[in-house]
């Protein structure tokens, strides 16, 4: 019994902790300000 | 107590392994996606090449043409799609802007891409357009998907607003990255003319009244990092041409631009440095992690095993028994 408990604790908390992951996600971020360019930069 | 620490190894035995599939197949599909704020911008050079002077109606050598290539991500327009698409989008401003060796403006073409995040599957909304015209798109533009695989894809050309198959041609070494060599051929076909002419006062709509046809054909290679899916080099050998009507009659034509088109050096050294960085992230994803995972989670069973092992074993031998004390 207690190795069932021990074996679906972990279980639980692996599947909690990639749901969480998943739920917050990856920053969006915002439009960046800089223009299309219509002139040729000098480096990158 | 060598029975409870066996137990709390089984339960981070159960954590680390279960976690291993899990990071691979569930949280990088979720994960790994391209941000909707991305700006890149790209140089790529023809040297020599050739150009149409608009005053004779003749081709001429020129020693450079250059191509600025801008990728700006939308986020509030991803945003508005997402909420109708159910999935991440990415949309992306583009603008191909060619420019002569004088830096005046030769053409340009403003492009709008909506794509999955992820899987980089076209996503259909309004606002996907070439130069101002609707497109329905098919197949990948400008990027691989994660993980991209040593087959055919089907590639967007802007110019014909068409897709077409590139064919994977290789595994090549590119800067120390071992990268997928694709190539695509477009064969002669009839192009819209630009909405905006590099000359003043002469529109698109008068040229076709003139019933002057712009043609263009090209090989496209690129060679793209399968990890990102992300090209760290590309090249092209563009040729259009102008052709008849009262510009050019008796069916005559004229080269308007030819050049082999090659990405500058300090781009490709810039690019192949920012996938190195992408690719470890990727790689953190869907090999690194599980892996390490698994074998943490195999290392920590076999410990657990041995400590409930060791707390079953029977007591060993105590100490011998002392004997009978006689009577004196």
């Amino acid at each position: 019994m207690r190795v069932l408990t021990a074996t679906a604790l972990g279980l639980a908390a692996a599947f909690a902790l990639v749901l969480t992951m998943t739920a917050i996600g990856a920053p969006t971020g915002t439009t960046s300000p800089k223009p299309l360019l219509t002139t040729v930069p000098k480096h990158p | 107590m060598r029975r409870t620490a066996s137990l709390v190894l089984l339960a981070f035995a159960v954590f680390f392994t279960a976690l291993s599939p899990l990071m691979r197949f569930y949280a990088f599909p979720r994960l790994a996606k391209i941000p909707a704020g991305q700006y890149q911008d790209m140089v790529l050079e023809a040297r020599p090449a050739t150009l149409v002077d608009y005053g004779t109606m003749k081709a001429k050598k020129v020693p450079e043409v250059t191509i600025v290539q801008t990728l700006k991500g939308d986020v509030a327009a991803s945003d508005r799609i997402e909420k109708t698409a159910g999935r991440d989008v990415v949309v992306w401003d583009a603008l191909s802007y060619v420019a002569g060796p004088d830096g005046k403006m030769v053409s340009q073409i403003p492009e709008r891409y909506i794509f999955d995040a992820h899987s980089q599957e076209p996503v259909h909304a309004t606002g996907e357009m070439v130069d101002g015209d609707p497109v329905h798109r098919a197949g990948i533009e400008f990027k691989w998907p994660f993980l991209a695989e040593k087959r055919d894809y089907v590639y967007f050309d802007a110019q014909t607003r068409t897709s077409a198959p590139i064919h994977y041609k290789g595994t090549r070494t590119f800067h120390g990255l071992q990268v997928y060599y694709f190539e695509q051929t477009i064969p002669w076909t009839r192009v819209p003319l630009p909405k905006k002419m590099p000359v003043k006062g002469i529109t698109p709509q008068a040229v076709e009244k003139m019933g002057t046809t712009r043609w263009y054909t090209t090989k496209r290679m690129l060679w793209v990092e399968p990890v990102t899916g992300a090209p760290v080099n590309g090249q092209e050998i563009h040729k259009e041409e102008l052709r008849g009507g009262d510009l050019l009659p008796g069916g005559g034509k004229v080269t308007a631009f030819a050049g082999h088109v090659k990405m500058r050096d300090d781009y490709v050294a810039s690019t192949v440095a920012l996938v190195k960085s992408r690719r470890t992230l990727v790689l953190l994803l869907t090999s690194y992690l599980p892996w390490g995972f698994l074998a943490l989670g195999a290392a920590l069973l076999a410990l657990s095993l041995h400590l409930e092992a060791r707390s079953r074993r029977p007591a060993g031998p105590g100490p011998a028994p002392q004997p009978p004390l006689s009577p004196a």
